[in-house]
């Protein structure tokens, strides 16, 4: 079988398999990479548009119906004064991290494979973090005001409470957005050039012309790309510790057993690289299929982001496990009993969902025949997905259900509006990403010629 | 390829200056180790002075182990001629098993866990005697010292195997096991860290304490590594393999670790001040209340993260001999200040006390880790001369 074949040498020992099949040159690349933009859409895009706008508009009513009548519209409640607003908004913010980490820190450790999919993870990465910004923006209890929130000088003397964590969410959260979207748009303005100069209608040329910033290609703006690029990589890095670390104070800084841990934010993160590269492979194993992108995006990209999950996954596991030891070795009841009350307790099924999607599923990844295999890549994204929400889940609703007052215990369930303001994330982030996939190049063409064989005179391995 | 880089037998086998280095150091470590115990026999100081000795040295061998756990997993091709160098500083772990008869013999000063009367009195200790008990805990140093062994000497043998029959296979091999290697490592680093360190204060904990200890493991790894190699360098070996190219990367990993440490550092530290529950914030008041203690804590911050940070930014710091060799040697010392502020609180919380037993227990133990590493060093060349990716690690250039 000629997949067979493909996949026995993706890891030689010796010098290094090219990453691009099928042998292209680099205008094969720009053609197949630019003809989705080029295409007349087809109907199922039209379809899947149209859906993901119902979602959304879905997601529009709902805030609407939030605002007109108020946070009773949702299942918190005290005890469960935090529920899937933030589960939302964390499990978003966790699915933002594979763009920047493929991006930034995959470019720094010079993993050149990275060029496939980093252009599709950066832009998902932007989509996501808007769907998990709406989260604390409508959750603020008074959303006309949420300027509040930044240092705005103003005639009340207001200034906002820097000692409070969500103030650092503000910012960590911001930041991360603003420099992955200038990251992103860095390395578009080659593609976007590219797209100008092949544009066949004068509103296609003047649009991406603008953006296309008056790129000629020289060797001079292509050093200045060079270095901006590398120095964004350098600032990007950290971000992507610092953003669910920050986002893991939220919970950690408090005094509430579940919350208070100090390995959260390290944990946080391999959660959030974890959940963000799930996302990737589901979104690339239907990209490639559709955008007959099949040999850019092969299974090199697949095995090596898997073995990321593997690694995650791992970390994830490793940091449950530590929990539950610290928890009996620290002597604190009430400490033991949180975590005794996650897994024995009445939200057991959701910790069960989590145990299972987050550590077992992904050990299917220590065989190499799962890591090239296209229905267990994608089946076993989903189920991360699903476990990464309910880890979010088990985080905050079993941490509050059952508080230091046992006289106010209570089970948490959620109401029709909660399902409505997930659903209707997913309504945003999916209308993004599908004009994202029709109106930008959705394959860094510039990177990924880059490491075709041919760009290297000297042949110099990779 | 277009052509072969070839390596010259001088450059990769080590300079006879160094041929009497093993004897050097085991000398000076064995009679640093003499005078230390007939010094301190008997008392707390020297089993507190030999542990942090002990951990320094030890947490740097294990930074080797994970170099070449890492090398392997992540198929890298640039490390190829430094790995040698952090085989050999795994291969002193085996070594570690008879160091650690002293403090194995000093439980009783060290921990105050192991006092049947003390743990009679306090329900917290008896809570957790199936954990820190002395039967258990010898069979868990048993299995960790099992595992570093295991791994450090098949993957050392594996890769002296490969030097001879040039086997590609033997890298396949080790690339398919580190992967289970790190998860051990993990695993062992993660509880040898909670037995040896954080059961000193057995009321405290901390679930991250174990990645802290891993993170300065890391950064002491780097330093050496570039130390060791600049050295060799320095005698005229190595000369066209190891390029600055080589030192630019180990540099910026370097670089990488010290933020690195510092972010866990920092997150241990502001989640259990603001949290501000009595129970885990003695272990900081411990290193805070005491101004001498105070100051140390701030040097500790300062010296393993904001000057190192400074400092290591900049690209011509990591590729001039001299400033590299500050920098390593100037983490190599903090790396000392961070597992003395990890163990000594215990012993001196009324005031930082230095006691000339700190110094000579490092030394000891330190003198026959160097007689060991040396000693290897002398039996195999400097880099793995049959290693697949040795051309492209020859040929390595910073993009």
């Amino acid at each position: 079988m000629a997949h067979a074949a493909v996949v026995a040498d993706i890891d030689p020992v010796a010098g290094r398999a090219p990453l691009i099949e099928g042998d292209p040159s680099f205008h094969d690349i720009t053609e197949v990479v630019s003809a989705p933009m080029e295409w007349k859409p087809p109907l199922g895009w039209y379809i899947f548009l149209g859906v993901s706008l119902c979602f959304l508009g879905l997601f529009g009513f709902s805030i609407g119906w939030l605002f007109w009548e108020g946070t009773g519209i949702w299942g918190n409640n005290i005890p469960v004064a935090w529920a899937w607003p933030i589960v939302n908004f964390v499990f978003w913010v966790g699915i933002g991290h594979a763009g920047t980490l493929i991006s930034a820190v995959l470019f720094l450790f010079r993993q050149k494979w990275r060029t496939s999919i980093n252009r599709t993870a950066e832009a998902m990465t932007i989509f996501a973090v808007m769907c998990a910004l709406v989260f604390p923006g409508i959750h603020i209890g008074r959303p006309w005001l949420p300027y509040w929130m930044f240092p705005i000088p103003n005639q009340m003397d207001m200034w906002p409470q820097f000692r409070s964590p969500l103030m650092w969410d503000v910012f960590a959260v911001s930041i991360y957005g603003t420099v992955s979207l200038l990251f992103w748009y860095i390395g578009l303005v080659p593609d976007l050039a590219t797209a100008r100069d092949r544009a066949t209608t004068r509103t296609r040329q003047v649009i991406y012309g603008i953006f296309a910033l008056g790129w000629r290609g020289s060797f001079r703006q292509w050093l200045h790309y060079e270095k901006a690029y590398l120095l964004l990589a350098g600032l990007a890095t950290p971000l992507v510790l610092s953003v669910h670390s920050v986002v893991s104070f939220d919970f950690a800084t408090a005094q509430l057993p579940g919350w208070h841990t100090t390995i959260f934010p390290p944990y946080f993160v391999a959660g959030a690289i974890f959940s963000g590269l799930a996302m990737v492979i589901t979104l690339m194993v239907i990209c490639r299929v559709i955008f007959k992108l099949e040999h850019v995006i092969n299974m090199l990209h697949f095995d090596r982001m898997a073995r990321l999950i593997l690694l995650t996954g791992s970390l994830v596991g490793l940091a449950y496990s530590l929990e539950f030891f610290i928890a009996w070795y620290s002597g604190t009841e009430v400490e033991l009993f949180a975590f005794l009350n996650r897994a024995r307790g009445p939200f057991a099924w959701a910790y069960w969902i989590m145990v299972t999607c987050n550590v077992v599923v992904p050990q299917v990844f220590w065989f190499k025949k799962a890591r090239t295999h296209i229905p267990t890549l994608f089946i076993a994204s989903i189920f991360i997905n699903i476990g990464m929400w309910f880890e979010r889940f088990v985080i905050v609703v079993t941490s509050l259900h059952r508080d230091f007052l046992p006289s106010s215990w209570d089970y948490f369930t959620p109401t029709f509006w909660d399902f409505a303001f997930f659903a209707g994330s997913f309504g945003l982030f999916f209308t993004m990403f599908t004009l994202f996939v029709r109106f930008m190049p959705m394959v860094a063409m510039a990177e990924v010629k880059s490491v075709l064989p041919q760009a290297h005179v000297h042949n110099r391995p990779e | 390829m277009e052509h072969e880089i070839s390596v010259s037998p001088e450059e990769i086998s080590l300079p006879e200056s160094w041929n009497k280095l093993p004897m050097i150091a085991g000398g000076v470590g064995l009679i640093s180790l003499i005078a230390s115990y007939m010094m301190g026999h008997g008392s707390q100081q020297f089993s507190f002075s030999y542990l942090t000795g002990f951990m320094y040295w030890l947490t740097l061998a294990l930074g080797g182990l994970f170099f070449v756990l890492l090398h392997y997993l992540a198929r890298s091709g640039w490390s190829v001629v430094v790995r040698r160098q952090a085989e050999h500083v795994m291969g002193t772990l085996p070594v570690f098993v008879l160091l650690f008869i002293p403090v194995a013999l000093g439980m009783h000063d060290l921990y105050h866990w192991t006092h049947a009367d003390a743990v009679a009195h306090d329900p917290l200790l008896q809570h957790k005697a199936p954990y820190l008990n002395e039967t258990f805990f010898f069979i868990r140093a048993a299995f960790f010292f099992a595992v570093w062994t295991m791994l450090s000497m098949y993957f050392r043998s594996q890769s002296a195997q490969q030097d001879k029959s040039g086997d590609p296979d033997i890298t396949q091999r080790l690339q398919t096991r580190s992967a289970p290697g790190m998860v051990l490592f993990a695993v062992t680093i993660m509880f040898a860290s909670f037995d040896w360190l954080m059961s000193l204060e057995p009321h405290w904990f901390s679930t991250i304490f174990g990645v802290y200890i891993f993170a300065g493991c890391v950064v002491s790894i780097f330093a050496f590594l570039i130390l060791l190699v600049l050295q060799l360098k320095g005698s005229g070996a190595l000369t066209h393999i190891v390029t600055w190219e080589h030192f630019h990367d180990l540099g910026k990993l370097l670089f990488g670790f010290v933020v690195f440490w510092a972010y866990i550092g920092f997150s241990q530290f502001m989640l259990i001040w603001y949290a501000n529950i009595p129970e885990e914030t003695f272990w900081f008041d411990m290193r805070w209340d005491d101004p001498t203690w105070r100051w140390t804590s701030i040097f500790l911050a300062a010296g393993h993260f904001v000057v190192p940070f400074f400092f290591l930014i900049t690209q011509w710091v990591k590729r001039q001999r001299l400033t590299l060799t500050l920098a390593a040697l100037w983490m190599l010392f903090m790396h000392y200040v961070d597992i003395y502020w990890l163990v000594m609180p215990t012993l001196h919380h009324e005031a930082f006390q230095l006691s000339v037993l700190d110094f000579t227990c490092w030394l000891g133990i330190g003198g026959l880790f160097l007689a060991v590493l040396f000693s290897l060093m002398q039996r195999s060349t400097l880099i793995p001369v049959k290693d697949p990716r040795l051309q492209e690690s020859l040929a390595f250039e910073n993009p």
